[in-house]
C-alpha cells in the first residue's frame, strides 16, 4: 500500500532510459503555432489566453524588466500545462520532483538578484533594511532580511513541489478510501466520492494558481531588481 | 554550439590554432544554408472548415465505419473492457476513482462551457475579420469619394462657360456705366462753361440797364425845376379834393 502510494512520483523510465525528458517535452505539443491570421478555435483561445496573461503580467515592469517577458510567459504556460496534465490518471507530473523545481527557481531568482546587484547596487542593498526600524534592531534585522532573501529560491521550489505533491497524494488517499469503502458501505462511498470530486476541482484550481504564484513571485523579484 | 566546444578544444590542443576559435561562430553561420526549400504556395491553401467527426470526443467516426461491416464496435469495446477487467489486466485501484472524478469533472466542464468557449473564439476571429473588412471598406469608400469629387469637378468644368458669360456681361455693363458717367461729366463741364458766358452776358446787360436808368433818373430829377414841382403838387391836391367829393357823394346815393 505504501509502495503504491508513492509509486506515481517515481521518475518513469523505459527500459532504464529516462522517459521524464519526453514527458517534460510533451506539453508544447498541445499549444500549436499557426501561420494563418484566422485560426481554429483551439489556437484562437490559446492565443487570446497567452495575450491576456502576458499583458497582465508585464505591465508593471519597465523596459529592462520586459526583456524577461518571453521567459515569464513560457514559465507560466509550462507550469500550468504540466500541472493540469498531471491530473490525468496514470500520468507523471514533473513538477512534483524537487529537482526540477529547484532547477527552475534557482537560476531565475539568481538572475534577478545578480542583475539587481550589478546595475543598482544601492537599491539592491537597501532591500535589506526596511524603512522605519528602531536603531538597536538594525543588526538583527539585516541578518533576518539576508536570510529571507537567500531563502527565496528554496521557498519557490519547495512551495510548488509541496502543493502539487500534497494534492496528488490526497487524491490517491481518498481514492483508496473510496475503494475500501465500496466493499463495506455503499452510501458512505458516495459521500467520499463527492469529496473526491470536490478535491479534483480544488486540484485544478491549485494547478493553475501555483503556476501563477510561481511566475508572479519571480516577476516580483524582477521588479525589485530592475 | 558544439562546434564551438570542438574549436576551443582544438585551440587548447594546438596553441597555433587559438586564433581560429574566434572564427568558430562565423564559420558556423557561413556554412548554414537558408531558403533551400520550396517557397510556400501563394495564396496559402485554405484550411478545412470543420474538423473530422469524432464520437465520444476520442474515437474518430472512420473507426466505426471501418468496423461496421465486420463487427459491432460497441460490442468490441465492451468485450475488450470486460476482458481487461476480468483478467486483471486493468486493476481497479485508487487510481480508478481518481480517474473517474477527473474525467467526470472534465466532461461536465466541456459539456457546460464548450459552446460558450467556441462562440467566444468565433467572436474573436470575427472581430479580426471585421477589422480588416472595415479597413478595406474605408479604403473603397475613400476612393469612391475621390471618384465622385472628380466627376463633379468635371461636370463643373462643362458648365464653366456660364460663369464666363456672366463675367463678360458684368464687365460690359461696368464699361457702359463708366462711359455714361464720363459722358455726363463732359456734358456738365461744357454746360458750366456756357452758363458762365451767359451769366456774364446777363450781368453786363443788367449793369448797362441799371446804369442807363440811373442816368435817365438823374437827368429827369435834375430837369425838374422848383416851380414845376410846386405847380404839380397843387394840381395833385386839387384833383384829390375833387375825387373826395365825388366819393362822398356816391355812397349817399
Amino acid at each position: 500500500m505504501n509502495e503504491n502510494l508513492f509509486a506515481s512520483f517515481i521518475a518513469p523510465t523505459i527500459l532504464g532510459l529516462p522517459a521524464a525528458v519526453l514527458i517534460i517535452l510533451f506539453p508544447p505539443l498541445l499549444i500549436p503555432t499557426s501561420k494563418y491570421l484566422i485560426n481554429n478555435r483551439l489556437i484562437t483561445t490559446q492565443q487570446w489566453l497567452i495575450k491576456l496573461t502576458s499583458k497582465q503580467m508585464m505591465t508593471m515592469h519597465n523596459t529592462k524588466g520586459r526583456t524577461w517577458s518571453l521567459m515569464l510567459v513560457s514559465l507560466i504556460i509550462f507550469i500550468a500545462t504540466t500541472n493540469l496534465l498531471g491530473l490525468l490518471p496514470y500520468s507523471f507530473t514533473p513538477t512534483t520532483q524537487l529537482s526540477m523545481n529547484l532547477a527552475m527557481a534557482i537560476p531565475l531568482w539568481a538572475g534577478a538578484v545578480i542583475m539587481g546587484f550589478r546595475s543598482k547596487i544601492k537599491n539592491a542593498l537597501a532591500h535589506f533594511l526596511p524603512q522605519g526600524t528602531p536603531t538597536p534592531l538594525i543588526p538583527m534585522l539585516v541578518i533576518i532580511e539576508t536570510i529571507s532573501l537567500l531563502i527565496q529560491p528554496m521557498a519557490l521550489a519547495v512551495r510548488l513541489t509541496a502543493n502539487i505533491t500534497a494534492g496528488h497524494l490526497l487524491m490517491h488517499l481518498i481514492g483508496n478510501a473510496t475503494l475500501a469503502m465500496s466493499t463495506i458501505n455503499l452510501p458512505s462511498t458516495l459521500i467520499i466520492f463527492t469529496i473526491l470530486i470536490l478535491l479534483t476541482i480544488l486540484e485544478i484550481a491549485v494547478a493553475l494558481i501555483q503556476a501563477y504564484v510561481f511566475t508572479l513571485l519571480v516577476s516580483l523579484y524582477l521588479h525589485d531588481n530592475t | 554550439m558544439l562546434s564551438r566546444v570542438v574549436l576551443s578544444a582544438a585551440a587548447t590542443a594546438a596553441p597555433s590554432l587559438k586564433n581560429a576559435a574566434f572564427l568558430g561562430p562565423g564559420v558556423l553561420q557561413a556554412t548554414r544554408t537558408f531558403h533551400t526549400g520550396q517557397p510556400h504556395l501563394v495564396p496559402v491553401p485554405p484550411l478545412p472548415e470543420y474538423g473530422g467527426k469524432v464520437r465520444y470526443g476520442l474515437i474518430p467516426e472512420e473507426f466505426f465505419q471501418f468496423l461496421y461491416p465486420k463487427t459491432g464496435p460497441y460490442v468490441l469495446g465492451t468485450g475488450l473492457i470486460l476482458y481487461a477487467l476480468s483478467k486483471e489486466i486493468y486493476v481497479i485501484s485508487a487510481e480508478t476513482f481518481t480517474a473517474l472524478s477527473v474525467l467526470g469533472v472534465m466532461v461536465y466542464g466541456i459539456k457546460k462551457y464548450g459552446p460558450f468557449v467556441a462562440d467566444f473564439a468565433d467572436k474573436l476571429n470575427e472581430q479580426k475579420l471585421a477589422q480588416l473588412e472595415e479597413a478595406k471598406q474605408a479604403s473603397i469608400q475613400h476612393i469612391q469619394n475621390a471618384i465622385d469629387t472628380e466627376k463633379s469637378q468635371q461636370a463643373l468644368v462643362q458648365k464653366r462657360h456660364y460663369l464666363f458669360d456672366v463675367q463678360r456681361n458684368n464687365i460690359a455693363m461696368a464699361l457702359e456705366v463708366t462711359y455714361r458717367e464720363r459722358l455726363y461729366r463732359v456734358y456738365k463741364e461744357v454746360k458750366n462753361r456756357l452758363d458762365y458766358h451767359i451769366s456774364v452776358q446777363n450781368m453786363m446787360r443788367r449793369k448797362e440797364q441799371e446804369h442807363m436808368i440811373n442816368w435817365v433818373e438823374k437827368h429827369v430829377v435834375q430837369s425838374i425845376s422848383t416851380q414845376q414841382e410846386k405847380e404839380t403838387i397843387a394840381k395833385c391836391i386839387a384833383d384829390l379834393k375833387l375825387l373826395a367829393k365825388k366819393a362822398q357823394a356816391q355812397p349817399v346815393m
